[in-house]
């Protein structure tokens, strides 16, 4: 049943009391703008997360972790699908409109996948780092999300992005017992992706963001970024990798760690679609796009014959 | 205890204990259901050493949950205390098919994480609503399911099918 709230503080004090949005209430615009923008962003980021993760099946090494790219390939575009279909059903674009703008490079997704995966060292990083960046952020959203039908996918989401994670444990902790070639690729992948993965998290949140007003965020940014700071430097340490922060240090009386600054001009370029990597990845994804339009085709042409055989 | 003497009473109980350790193992996608719930346990074969193995079938045999499923498995039935050693077989027949799944991990997969459970060509109802779905594409997040949506609610709905 639509529900209607008569104003925005009448649907914030709705929100604040734990209250769950449905697709067919009549939320505020401002609201369902704001949660379609965001899932969009997520939806576009998983795709384009598994276009990735496909170009490395033919390259991975091994049956075992051949066998994991594929599921994660298979995952990645699965939970795109699921998303662009939540975020559809919201009713501001259609699932095409959302894969043509990605495609067209007028949709944002997100910064690491700006940035070209070069070697095995490169996507044991990614699966490590990146990911776990990823599923903190997830998770967060989680906790408190206030629009029912994202947070009832981010549910599954979450357990099989936990489930990327072991994968990514164990092939950082065979390339960690790895030979000295193996690990010198690592510590390069560390190198080149700490700042990419540190950056995922965003610049520290506005007094005023609404994402957090409205129970879309429930952490800020500074914050989940810290904990990913403190659980990483410690890992990667005690396996002898270094980090490449020359400004990170250990706060002894707060017993912490504390990054160094951070140089937010990366994460702005890959915003506006001008990252390293940016221009090759979106005309890749869209010519994979255009290659698939007969298949696009035939399923069109099989529902317009089940249609007229069941007319 | 030892159990190169093990009596059928003994044997029984460890065997017992051992199909308990393996009940305690999760499925990696799906924390809070157990693999035993979702149908994956086959067979517990334990001789009177205590070497034991477990016969568990794939949901479908590229899933790439196989290793860390059969590391968890072995790590809880080594708990047990008369278990000496634990390997895992991975058997090719019996085929999984949905309708191994227990009525409480069906419940479970409905309630928690919003997906129906299909059985053969058997239409799906909505988890939340309860209206009939409709699949949108064949596959989804893994080869094991399906997309539908709710002709009630609007629901996006994934489906576990065998």
């Amino acid at each position: 049943m639509s529900r209607s709230w008569s104003s925005i503080d009448d649907f914030e004090a709705f929100l604040n009391n734990g209250g769950i949005v449905e697709s067919d209430d009549s939320m505020p615009d401002e609201y369902r703008l704001a949660v379609f923008r965001f899932i969009e962003l997520h939806a576009n980021s998983e795709q384009m997360g598994g276009l990735t993760e496909r170009d490395w099946i033919p390259r991975t090494p091994g049956l075992r972790h051949k066998m994991a790219v594929i599921a994660k390939t298979q995952d990645e575009f699965g939970h795109a699908h699921l998303l662009y279909m939540v975020a559809a059903d919201m009713r501001i674009k259609t699932r095409r409109e959302m894969v043509e703008d990605l495609y067209a490079g007028k949709s944002r997704f997100h910064n690491v996948f700006h940035y070209r995966a070069k070697t095995w060292g490169h996507q044991v990083a990614i699966a490590f780092l990146v990911d776990a960046a990823a599923l903190a952020s997830q998770q967060a959203v989680f906790k408190n999300c206030s629009y029912g039908p994202y947070r009832r996918i981010l549910k599954r989401i979450i357990s099989e992005e936990g489930f990327h994670m072991r994968l990514g444990e164990d092939r950082m902790m065979r390339i960690a017992q790895g030979t000295e070639m193996q690990r010198e690729m690592f510590q390069q992948a560390i190198d080149d992706w700490w700042w990419p993965a540190l950056q995922l998290f965003g610049p520290d949140s506005k007094p005023n963001d609404m994402l957090l007003r409205w129970h879309i965020k429930s952490e800020r940014n500074e914050v989940l970024r810290d904990r990913w700071v403190q659980k990483f430097v410690p890992m990667l340490q005690s396996y002898g990798f270094t980090i490449p922060d020359p400004g990170l240090r250990f706060d002894d009386d707060e017993d912490r760690w504390v990054a160094g600054p951070i140089d937010w001009a990366p994460l702005k370029k890959t915003f506006a679609n001008v990252g390293p990597d940016s221009a090759r990845r979106i005309s890749e994804a869209s010519a994979h796009w255009e290659e698939s339009a007969w298949v696009r085709q035939a399923l069109a042409a099989n529902k317009t014959v089940n249609e007229l055989v069941q007319a | 205890m030892s159990l190169t003497e093990g009596s059928a009473i003994d044997m029984l109980r460890l065997e017992a204990q051992v199909h308990s350790a393996v009940s305690s193992v999760d499925d990696p996608e799906y924390p809070g259901i157990s693999i035993v719930d979702l149908g994956l346990l086959e067979t517990i074969h334990v001789e009177p050493d205590g070497s034991t193995v477990i016969g568990l079938i794939p949901t479908f045999s590229g899933c790439p949950a196989l290793a860390i499923i059969a590391d968890d498995v072995i790590a809880a039935v080594q708990e047990v205390a008369d278990v000496s050693t634990c390997t895992v077989d991975w058997l090719s027949s019996p085929a999984w098919h949905a309708d191994r799944i227990s009525h409480e991990a069906r419940s479970c997969l409905e309630r928690k994480f919003t997906v129906a459970v299909q059985i053969g060509q058997r239409s799906t109802t909505c988890p939340l609503c309860a209206s009939k779905t409709v699949e949108q594409s064949m596959f989804g997040p893994s080869r094991c399911r399906s997309v539908h949506t709710c002709t009630g609610c609007g629901e996006t709905v994934e489906v576990l099918r065998g």
